[in-house]
């Protein structure tokens, strides 16, 4: 087994972080943008391009609502995502056990 | 917290890792999952163990005042009021440390009005119907766990939350264990009891925020 054989789009130390953040949240939870940002500790056009990635995978889903005059964005892992962290958790555990 | 490599860089390049060994990552994901675990615990452990502690202390010191009660009288007047001045100060901190942990989460962990409602009914119809029925509390005070702990155990099987359920179940046992005590072993039951409660939930927490993710 070859590195090559994680997933790409998780195997980045900024995107790792933020799906396991967002799979410590039970299925169907939701965590506000700034939250995330705050436990991430990432800028906000830094964290908005990473979680762009992952959504265009459905890896997460972004949710926008309006609060009277605020907008409050929350992320979620979607199913799909949680079983993409899976596999790559699992690959990472074959790849290290074969090291 | 370790400074990670990338950010922008490798989200412009088509994310691929680039030079990111698989220890690293595997390291990575476990601090961040225990991380995550800790920051968005309702109940954290510490807390959970203080709360045991403090029980363990109010009730205690509840049940060496009266233990040599011939007959039994109930706690004095200066008890009461350290007992409620207790409660409410643990209820405060638990809100208050619930509210810091899930801010900014939305959905299920969440308690729902409708769920909370279901808890103080629960727990004012127990303290009505007592006094309704000429049940001391002072004689039972065990009994005013029974109703809540099952409407506790109730609304977290709904939620297909198991542990909660549990935890529910066990402070309804605790209540009526304590029923079968007698007045002044009943506060001692209470005390062991919810101590127990406590501590074991703050055990099955903590295992579960240290657990690696690594392991299967």
């Amino acid at each position: 087994m070859t590195t090559d054989e994680l997933d790409p789009l998780i195997h980045v130390p900024t995107r790792l972080k933020i799906v396991a953040t967002l799979a410590a949240l039970p299925d169907g939870d939701t965590l506000s943008f700034t939250r995330l940002q705050d436990m991430i500790g990432l800028t906000p056009g830094n964290l908005i391009i990473h979680l762009r990635k992952l959504e265009e995978a459905d890896y997460i889903s972004s949710e926008k609502a309006r609060n009277g005059t605020v907008s409050i964005t929350t992320v979620a892992l979607t199913g799909h995502g949680r079983k993409a962290l899976g596999a790559y958790t699992q690959a990472l555990r074959d790849l290290l056990g074969g090291l | 917290m370790n400074p990670t490599p990338d950010t922008a860089a490798s989200a412009g390049n088509g994310g691929n890792g680039g030079n990111f060994d698989p220890r690293q990552a595997a390291a990575l994901l476990d601090q961040t999952t225990q991380q995550a675990r800790r920051k968005l615990a309702p109940s954290p452990p510490w807390l959970l163990a203080a709360r045991a502690v403090a029980v363990l202390a109010a009730l205690g010191a509840i049940w060496l005042s009266v233990r040599g009660q011939h007959p039994y009288r109930g706690p004095t007047g200066t008890d009461i009021p350290i007992l409620i001045a207790f409660i409410i100060l643990n209820f405060a901190a638990t809100v208050g440390v619930r509210e810091h942990a899930m801010a900014g989460v939305r959905g299920a962990t969440r308690f729902r009005p409708a769920e909370i409602i279901i808890l103080v009914l629960a727990f004012a119809a127990t303290v009505v119907f007592m006094a309704a029925a000429g049940v001391g509390f002072a004689r039972y005070p065990t009994t005013v766990l029974i109703v809540p702990g099952l409407a506790y155990a109730a609304i977290m099987a709904a939620r297909a939350g198991w542990r909660g359920c549990a935890g529910g179940l066990a402070v309804a046992a605790v209540g009526v264990v304590g029923a079968f005590a007698g007045p002044a072993g009943s506060w001692a039951v209470a005390a062991v009891g919810l101590c127990a409660v406590l501590l074991g939930k703050a055990a099955a927490i903590a295992w579960r925020q240290r657990r690696s993710v690594g392991q299967p």
